[in-house]
């Protein structure tokens, strides 16, 4: 087991800069999340971790080891593939021991590593069969059971549940899930979906445009998102973001929200220009009669969801989104007031930054 | 329109259809019997006593049967070792070309060097080169290797296609990269990358190109009739129009020397149908 150690990475692909100057700790044994949307570098990333991409500039260690211009095969680390990679000649066996068979290694001991992991993995009925005739999620297990074979220091996913349906996928992040807690072994999980992020991981790095915004655990970076990206990024349905002036000066800061009263909100920073936005999550929103609360709102559509709905309404503020009470009846066009729990403010500044977080 | 009317009609469009489909097949049938009628001839004038090749009229089937021609073709000629001279020509220039065809396949498609791009492009040029323009240059070279009159005199210049190297190419180029890079994870080395990935999950078109090869190097006549000219270095092909210069023209002995040259390309086009059209398909669409 080993933690991967990034210092100023940096890639280049001819003129375009896709990483830029990332530092990254991922502490040994850890479950890192790289979530990001499509194209802010995740999978880059990780490509260079494994190997597959060169490093144009700075350090990646693996343990202590400086493995930047170290061969794939030779960093110790195994990585899972989006498309899983079987090859499609050979069985489930054959493919699981297809490392230690191009090492040379003899047929018996083959077929001990490929029964502990197939045992491990609730492959030993299917070791005859070829890929082909696997469903996705007994694939999903070929193509981990391929990685764990090689006893590797640190594991690598490549977006791995993303070709599987909803119900699969949430079964197989149980499962990934449960190999880590049993295995102990770093994990660098990339993917562009937070739920997975949020459930599974106990690191996640937000990237976007090959910067990382903010790193930490799934709830402080849904309790304490250092910037507007961050806020708006992790958590479904996303916070909402309403137009406010504040008083300049004042703590807690004053907040006249566009066409509605004022809140008041805790802030670590006083910003710059009184334009400021205030963010604050679904579930933190309470729909009372109209003319009470903070803001007016008009119902467009609602989401019955059985244990709870989303009630989406027109603000003055902006759109929002409310959690709500299912018993209750919010017909659309109807007027209501909403209700900010100024506890669960997040004031973001004309930049994005958060002022509600010390950085 | 009543249930009557409606089943009429559609009774009356069944019959045209019926008829529509039987005119078809009895011209393909028609077509198939004009087609296949030579061979036919040839099979069973090469069961004719010599005498009675050359009788009035149109005998369907010999007055008196024989196996004679093919006896005299397999024990008073060379034969036996034309065909093997065919068999080691024809396999060597089969496995040569199959291999470095998918090796510079591999090579073209896979690695980054310098010039490989170049190397595509004269690739694609000699490719424009009919190989009988190149035939007094083979002649030449092979003289002065003193080669003429050998197998290897008669391989070499048949080592020369670029459309193995072409579809070879095409084809590793449609693998997910995903493939590799999981070997290379795995600690594939490019050899390991070539003969337990690339070549394994190309292996119909290994097979499929392997028979067309084959089958082209077999049919060969030109070449080898240049290339050799000792009886005991020839090639089935070349050696049966030493059966007619020996004995004049009897017809007969002639065609059973004809059948027994292209019996064994017939039955491996009839064991492997499936692949040799396969073959013709993919050199078709690169040569079209």
């Amino acid at each position: 087991m080993a933690g991967v150690n990034l210092e100023n990475i940096v890639k280049r692909f001819g003129a375009v800069e896709v990483i830029r100057g990332l530092n990254l700790n991922i502490p040994d044994g850890s479950f890192t999340a790289l979530l990001g949307a499509s194209g802010c570098g995740k999978s880059t990333l990780l490509r260079m971790i494994a190997g597959l991409e060169e490093t144009t500039d700075g350090t990646i260690r693996i343990g202590e080891t400086d493995v930047t211009h170290e061969l794939p095969a030779k960093r110790g680390v195994a990585m899972v593939f989006q498309s899983y990679a079987l090859y499609p000649h050979l069985t489930v066996e054959q493919n699981i021991c297809f490392s230690l068979s191009l090492a040379g290694v003899s047929k018996a001991e083959q077929k001990t590593h490929a029964a502990r992991v197939s045992k491990l993995l609730q492959l030993d009925q299917l070791l005859d069969r070829r890929p082909a005739q696997l469903s996705g999620g007994q694939r999903q297990r070929v193509a981990i059971g391929r990685a764990l074979v090689r006893d590797p220091k640190v594991f690598l996913f490549d977006e791995p549940l993303s070709n599987l349906d909803a119900l699969l996928r949430v079964q197989m992040r149980l499962e990934l899930a449960k190999l880590h807690q049993e295995l102990g072994t770093t994990m660098v999980y990339v993917t562009h979906d937070q739920v997975e992020a949020m459930t599974l991981a106990d690191q996640i790095v937000v990237l976007e445009k090959g910067v990382i915004q903010q790193v930490g655990s799934p709830l402080t970076l849904y309790n304490a998102p250092i910037n507007r990206y961050v806020a708006g990024f992790i958590g479904s349905p996303a916070m909402n973001f309403l137009a406010g002036d504040a008083s300049l000066g004042g703590t807690p800061l004053s907040i006249q929200l566009q066409g509605g009263g004022t809140v008041q909100a805790k802030v670590n920073a006083q910003p710059t220009q009184p334009n400021v936005e205030v963010g604050i999550r679904p579930e933190h929103v309470r729909i009372v009669a109209p003319g009470a609360g903070h803001l007016p709102g008009t119902v467009s559509v609602i989401e019955q969801l059985g244990n709870t709905s989303y009630v989406y309404l027109d603000t003055p503020a902006g759109p929002m989104i409310v959690e709500a009470d299912p018993t209750q009846s919010h017909p659309a066009g109807s007027q209501v007031g909403l209700d900010l729990d100024m506890a669960h403010l997040h004031v973001f500044d004309q930049s994005g930054r958060s002022l509600s977080v010390t950085v | 329109m009543t249930d009557m009317t409606m089943t009429n009609t559609r009774a009356t469009r069944l019959r045209r259809l019926n008829l529509a489909g039987g005119i078809i097949t009895g011209l393909t049938v028609l077509g198939a019997i004009i087609w296949a009628f030579p061979l036919y001839w040839a099979v069973i004038t090469s069961l004719k006593v010599e005498q009675d090749v050359l009788t009035p009229g149109i005998q369907l089937l010999p007055e008196r049967w024989t196996l004679d021609n093919y006896i005299h073709v397999l024990t008073k000629t060379q034969a036996g070792i034309w065909y093997l001279n065919s068999l080691v020509t024809s396999l060597a220039v089969t496995v040569i070309v199959v291999l470095t065809s998918a090796a510079a396949g591999y090579a073209i498609s896979q690695l980054r060097f310098p010039g490989r791009r170049l190397l595509w492009w004269l690739l694609l040029a000699s490719f424009m080169v009919p190989i009988p323009a190149l035939i007094v240059n083979h002649f030449v070279l092979m003289a002065d290797f003193g080669l003429l009159n050998s197998w290897s005199g008669v391989v070499l210049p048949q080592l020369i296609a670029p459309v193995t190297v072409i579809i070879y190419k095409q084809f590793f180029d449609s693998v997910p990269k995903d493939f590799r890079e999981a070997a290379l994870m795995d600690g594939a080395t490019q050899f390991q990358l070539f003969f337990r990935l690339y070549l394994p999950m190309n292996w119909g078109i290994t097979t499929a190109l392997a028979i067309i090869t084959f089958i082209g190097a077999w049919n060969q006549f030109l070449w080898p009739f240049l290339a050799v000219t000792s009886e005991s270095k020839m090639n089935i092909t070349v050696g049966i129009t030493q059966v007619y210069d020996a004995f004049g023209v009897r017809y007969a002995r002639d065609l059973a020397t004809a059948i027994l040259a292209g019996l064994p390309l017939a039955i491996l086009y009839l064991v492997f149908q499936r692949r040799v059209t396969q073959a013709i398909m993919l050199t078709a669409g690169i040569k079209g």
